[in-house]
């Protein structure tokens, strides 16, 4: 595991801020942690939004310049920082890291040289994030951590299976021509599930 | 860890209906309920759950890579030879796995104990993931519980950055679902899993396991129009599938499977004597081990588990004291494991599990499953939670 530091003094959210169902049940549905309800609820939450930068924030004209600072700087310090580019790189993708430039480092860490790695931020959140902070202005970094982990074996899984399935089909050939020879091009089905009735479900 | 008796939302059986919920009943019996609550402490959920969660699973994936390179191991765990080079090919080329579930004991003190894995079809999901969530944020909203309150929950976000991260990697960016015919909480559960596809981007149609297809001249399994099936995601054991009829069909053709193949190593309670004897006195695992071939009678304090087995069937367990519990079931087909008892946290007459979930390699959220009995079956309520 890389050494990241995590922030102690934010109140860290463990649940989603937002979900949505895009089929299932009765209607489309959406709950956020957002100014609109939409539809079969009535739910209302103060909606977080996401800026590029302080003078984004400052130039929508909805927080003020202090907010978009103090949420900036709050957002750089939850950022996951590495000692190295490839701990950075194994954990967040190839490509998707940087060095800090000198104002983010200062926000960090307090101190403009920067020798560390942190992936590339999208943007950062201002916002009254529930009821989480007095004052108002939580923030969160926008950055995509990876639900994968890296390890020895990650490949392209798509093509290296299939080519292995070649190697099998190869080796299964005659096997399968002869099966071939017997059914012509009929499908058969029902092969999957047909014991499943004695047990009723599969779910555990 | 608390449970804290609430007011239920008037209108949650209307909301369920029209969420899709249509299981929160089953035969009558409630499933979903809501007149209580699981409190934890973010210390608990942080220190006691998640890390932990995480640990085990990076254990897990060590074991996964062992199994894959020992044929004597395979052979341990009873899995069939004719799968094994496609258990050991979808790991070497690293075929992501989408979820998995762990199921603990934990009081709200000392460690929690690692029960068994769920990680091939572990169900669950919708009312953890999703309505779960709805009710948090619901009940915050109705003063049911402090505006505070939060919840150890980022299983819905996390599965469709999973399946984004499959989307980014199929051919056509189609992945089929399925599951048997005739049971509606499953069919409930793959429902939902085609939403979080969806969402992420992915076409998601949906066939009966019973129905898919076999042609000579495919070498994918195929749709009821006889179109190739490139990748499947199917709510169905491992085991069973390599059982079945076509189960040796399975090694020759190119259809994607998730869970794939090397879930079959985790989907198999064997795993639990493996992960002791690897990591011995792991403070969140129990002792475990391989049942003799003439086995001696259960002795006080052990638990007898076969290998492949769900919502508790089968099982057998004798508490130190001498009290014999049992559930019967289908599952006698399978090899056995010994498992040391540890006792169940008891609140009021309710015994409660804890189902730790792990999306891709990351722990996202639990959901709480309890009991009056000991041990957690289909029938058991399950109780959201909030971090308090």
């Amino acid at each position: 595991m890389a050494n990241h530091d995590q922030t102690p003094h934010l109140p860290r959210r463990k649940r989603s801020a937002r979900l949505s169902l895009a089929m299932m049940g009765a209607s489309a549905f959406g709950l956020t942690a957002c100014g609109q309800p939409e539809q079969t609820t009535d739910v209302s939450f103060d909606s977080p939004r996401s800026y590029q930068s302080v003078d984004e924030c400052v130039a929508a004209d909805v927080y003020t310049r202090s907010a978009c600072e103090e949420a900036y700087e709050a957002s750089i310090k939850e950022v996951p920082r590495f000692s190295t580019l490839e701990a950075c790189e194994a954990e967040h993708g190839e490509g998707a890291c940087v060095a800090p430039n000198e104002e983010q480092a200062q926000a960090a860490t307090g101190s403009s040289s920067g020798s560390w790695f942190m992936p590339a931020m999208m943007g950062y959140m201002v916002g009254n994030m529930m009821s989480r902070s007095s004052g108002g202005a939580t923030s969160r970094g926008l950055y995509q951590e990876p639900v994968y982990r890296n390890r020895q074996n990650q490949g392209n899984w798509n093509t290296a299976t299939n080519q292995a399935s070649q190697r099998i089909n190869q080796r299964q050939q005659s096997m399968r021509t002869s099966a071939m020879q017997n059914r012509q091009a009929a499908t058969q089905r029902r092969g999957f599930g047909s014991r499943s009735s004695a047990r009723g479900g599969w779910g555990s | 860890m608390l449970r804290i008796d609430v007011a239920e939302r008037p209108n949650w059986k209307t909301l369920a209906h029209e969420l899709g919920f249509h299981f929160h009943t089953i035969e009558g019996e409630p499933y979903w309920k809501e007149s209580a609550y699981y409190q934890f402490t973010l210390d608990q959920i942080e220190r006691d759950i998640e890390a932990p969660t995480e640990e085990l699973h990076e254990m897990c994936m060590e074991l996964v890579d062992r199994v894959c390179h020992s044929n004597a191991l395979m052979q341990r765990l009873a899995l069939p030879e004719f799968m094994w080079d496609s258990i050991h090919d979808s790991w070497v080329s690293g075929q992501p796995h989408l979820y998995g579930r762990m199921d603990f004991a934990y009081s709200g003190q000392g460690h929690a104990k690692l029960l068994e894995l769920n990680y091939d079809t572990p169900t669950s999901l919708y009312e953890a993931g999703f309505f779960q969530w709805v009710w948090l944020e619901q009940a915050i909203q109705q003063g049911i519980i402090p505006r505070h309150a939060d919840q150890y929950n980022s299983i819905q976000e996390r599965l469709i950055n999973a399946m984004a991260h499959i989307d980014d990697r199929l051919d056509g960016a189609a992945l089929y679902f399925s599951c048997i015919k005739n049971n509606q909480e499953e069919r409930a559960t793959v429902h939902y899993l085609q939403d979080v596809a969806v969402q992420a981007g992915l076409k998601a149609p949906f066939i009966y396991m019973e129905d898919i297809g076999c042609r000579a001249d495919s070498d994918y399994f195929v749709d009821l129009d006889n179109q190739p099936i490139k990748a499947l995601f199917k709510l169905y054991p491992w085991e069973e599938l390599a059982d079945d009829g076509f189960g040796d069909k399975i090694p020759i053709l190119g259809t994607h499977w998730f869970e794939p193949p090397w879930k079959a190593i985790l989907s198999n309670k064997g795993i639990l004597p493996l992960l002791w004897e690897h990591f011995k006195d792991h403070p969140n695992l129990l002792p475990a081990y391989f049942e003799e071939r003439n086995p001696a009678p259960l002795t006080p304090g052990w638990v007898r588990k076969p290998f492949f087995s769900r919502e508790g069937s089968n099982i057998e367990l004798l508490t130190p004291d001498g009290q014999h519990e049992a559930v019967d079931g289908p599952y006698t087909d399978s090899p056995w494991i010994h498992q040391a008892y540890q006792p169940m946290p008891r609140f009021g007459q309710h015994h409660a599990l804890i189902g730790s979930w792990v999306v891709g390699d990351r722990a996202c959220g639990i959901g709480v499953r309890e009991d009056v009995g000991r041990i957690t079956k289909d029938s058991s309520c399950f109780v959201p939670h909030a971090i308090v």
